[in-house]
């Protein structure tokens, strides 16, 4: 294995004015090991052209190798980000070739982050020189990748926060419902996606347009929601996402956990144990009988289920429940 | 299957990191050096081999990251200064008490520059928000014995944000309304911790709450996710405990089920622990391993500080005992 590179710095013309500077690495004498090389030679020049304080074009070419190479480089991040906006600035560089050259990166850096931050620097300034026209389709263009991050990991954590980011930054509301509701009928798992339809629904800023004033929901919305929940807990009774998705929802309506009691039964009948195909739904029973006091037996029964059998992994947690029930009283 | 933790091997493992410079892999974590030496020095301080990394060439190597301009440190020598960076660089300073070593007005002043007017924290000048910076920046300050005596940082701005990262399913995200993530509910816990906000700062149902949603984390083989539907991986063994001890619910846990998924990841050849059973151990999980174990109980570990994820005597001698005396 002696992978030679196919480009060098060091027989290219236009890096001929450039010593490249080796890192000091103190006592220690670097190896120079065939397949370091490649990585070595390219950061060499790289700090040759750092130490000029150089942003010109070909600053974009080694900071893509050495990226390519190592996109964790934070470093090797703020360098091109500062250059691109310098060659911007002069008309050198249209920044929309950035966008290409980190959808082809994102793909296939799955858990890097930098890229997203950056890509987020680079959107911001496409942004501020553009009319609204453009903005709605730089918007468009960027949901349109996030989608296809999307299909390779629906849980990506660094793609969920730019989504998130871009939709506050642009009001960028539209459409976001719809695709949410699609990525969990792909998935009804996805966590992420309940988080991201948390905050489309009841995020602040009037996202859904149905609010009332003082951040009130519709009933409507909240109807609608628990519709799709009670469907996703069809789909998959052991689903933990939606069950704390309709916690969620109830906490923030003001509803009473016992106004889904029916529906926690039908998939936790106390008096039917083996029947019970959720240990969310006896937990949420568990709640609902706490509240009332010549409920409490039903309760202790709940918990004491989820502790014996369905979650006895966690059987200290469902015993401290009891141990609140019974103090209660 | 080793039933025992290999501390020996462990200690060897951790002190070979450092001859490994002829290789590639070597070279492309440099730009995370600093906290690799910080993993390492916890790891060696639990494990009981405090001496195991020669001190003044920690000293030397901590200083070499240091940016004199800015008062911040980076990953390596010739790295940009960041926030990740400064924390471990005072982390293994405070861990070896040599924090003299370092100006600390200077550090102060490099992360007093990077809150926003939104309270939370940047990572650097670049800008990127992520509330565990706001964990980074306590914490150092907290550190350097600074944390109410830092001109312009807001410690309440801080708070502040971080509770708006608070979620419905009561946890915690790296922004509002982000996902939770038990990384994130580890430094928004710590963040609350150090600034000494966090019991006015959750009722009771809330710390009931959170502490559901993270002992939810243990699946069935014993190990811990960091979300719901992931795998499990031994890094959370910390990020998910630590934060059960802070709240004072470790006792959730199944402790000998999470003990013996962190053993099961130990390289028994080599040393080391990795993510999962089978791959390639790194210090990254070799420290957060040990200080699951630590946390846990395990016979023949150093105590280890929940909140700083530091030998605790370390942080009782900087941080608490003075705490102590200020508010008796
Ligand atoms: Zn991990």
């Amino acid at each position: 294995m002696n992978p030679t590179p196919l480009y060098s710095y060091a027989s290219d013309p236009a890096w001929a004015d450039l010593l490249p500077l080796p890192q000091d690495d103190g006592q220690y004498p670097l190896a120079q090991i065939a397949y370091t090389e490649e990585y070595t030679e390219a950061m060499s020049y790289l700090r040759a052209i750092m130490a000029k304080n150089e942003h010109s074009p070909r600053v974009l070419q080694v900071t893509a190798h050495i990226i390519e190479m190592n996109p964790a480089h934070y470093t090797i991040w703020v360098y091109r980000a500062k250059t691109l906006f310098a060659l911007s600035a002069t008309g050198e560089v249209q920044l929309g070739r950035e966008l290409e050259f980190l959808n082809d990166l994102a793909l296939r850096h799955q858990k890097n982050y930098q890229i997203w931050n950056h890509r987020q620097t680079v959107v911001e300034a496409i942004a501020a020189a553009a009319a609204p026209a453009e903005q709605e389709q730089l918007v468009r263009e960027e949901k349109e990748f996030m989608n296809r991050m999307f299909e390779q990991d629906g849980k990506n954590y660094h793609v969920w926060s730019y989504r998130q980011w871009l939709v506050r930054r642009f009001e960028a509301w539209d459409g976001e419902l719809s695709f949410v509701s699609a990525l969990l009928e792909r998935d009804v798992r996805n966590n992420s996606a309940w988080n991201h339809r948390f905050f489309v629904v009841f995020g602040g800023g009037g996202m859904d347009a149905r609010q009332q004033g003082e951040g009130e929901v519709v009933e409507e919305v909240v109807e609608r929601e628990i519709a799709f929940i009670e469907d996703a807990v069809f789909i998959a009774p052991q689903n933990a996402s939606a069950w704390n998705y309709l916690r969620g929802v109830l906490k923030k309506v003001h509803r009473p956990l016992s106004s889904v009691e029916s529906m926690c039964l039908g998939y936790a009948p106390l008096d039917n144990p083996d029947k019970i195909t959720s240990s969310h739904a006896l937990d949420l029973l568990a709640d609902i009988y706490a509240e009332k006091r010549e409920e409490h037996g039903k309760a202790v029964k709940a918990l004491e289920l989820l502790a014996a059998k369905f979650d006895p992994i966690r059987a200290n947690y469902w015993n401290y429940r009891v141990g609140l029930v019974k103090a209660s009283v | 299957m080793a039933s025992t933790l290999l501390t020996s091997k462990h200690v060897a493992y951790i002190q070979s990191l450092d001859t490994k410079r002829d290789r590639l892999d070597y070279h492309l974590t440099s730009h995370l050096r600093l906290s690799g030496v910080y993993w390492g020095l916890t790891s060696l301080h639990l494990l009981n081999h405090p001496t195991a990394l020669p001190r003044s060439e920690t000293i030397d190597f901590v200083k070499s990251c240091y940016h004199p301009s800015s008062g911040g440190l980076g990953a390596s020598p010739g790295h940009d200064p960041h926030l990740l960076y400064t924390l471990s660089g005072i982390q293994i300073l405070a861990t070896i008490d040599a924090l003299d070593e370092i100006d600390g007005d200077k550090v102060v002043e490099y992360v007093s520059k990077l809150q926003n007017p939104d309270g939370s924290f940047s990572g650097d000048e670049w800008g990127e928000v992520d509330s565990r910076f706001v964990y980074c920046a306590l914490s150092t300050l907290s550190l350097l014995g600074r944390l109410g005596d830092a001109p312009g940082v807001s410690a309440e701005g801080a708070v502040g944000f971080v509770l708006r990262c608070l979620n419905a399913d009561g946890g915690f995200g790296m922004a509002p309304a982000a996902e939770s993530h038990a990384g994130q509910i580890f430094t928004c816990v710590g963040a609350l911790k150090i600034a000494g906000v966090f019991e006015k700062s959750l009722s009771e149902d809330q710390v009931n709450l959170l502490g559901d949603w993270l002992c939810e984390r243990q699946l069935p083989n014993g190990g811990l996710n960091g979300r719901p539907e992931k795998l499990e991986d031994v890094c959370y063994s910390w990020w998910v405990l630590s934060s059960m001890a802070m709240i004072g619910k470790l006792q959730w846990i199944d402790r000998e089920k999470l003990v013996e998924f962190i053993l099961s990841c130990q390289d028994e050849e080599n040393g080391g622990i990795a993510d999962r059973k089978g791959d390639v151990a790194d210090v990254f999980h070799t420290v957060f391993g040990v200080a699951g174990l630590s946390l846990l109980g395990y016979e023949g570990l150093k105590e280890v500080d929940p909140v700083y994820c530091m030998p605790k005597d370390v942080t009782d001698r900087i941080v608490w005992n003075h705490r102590k005396i200020l508010t008796t």
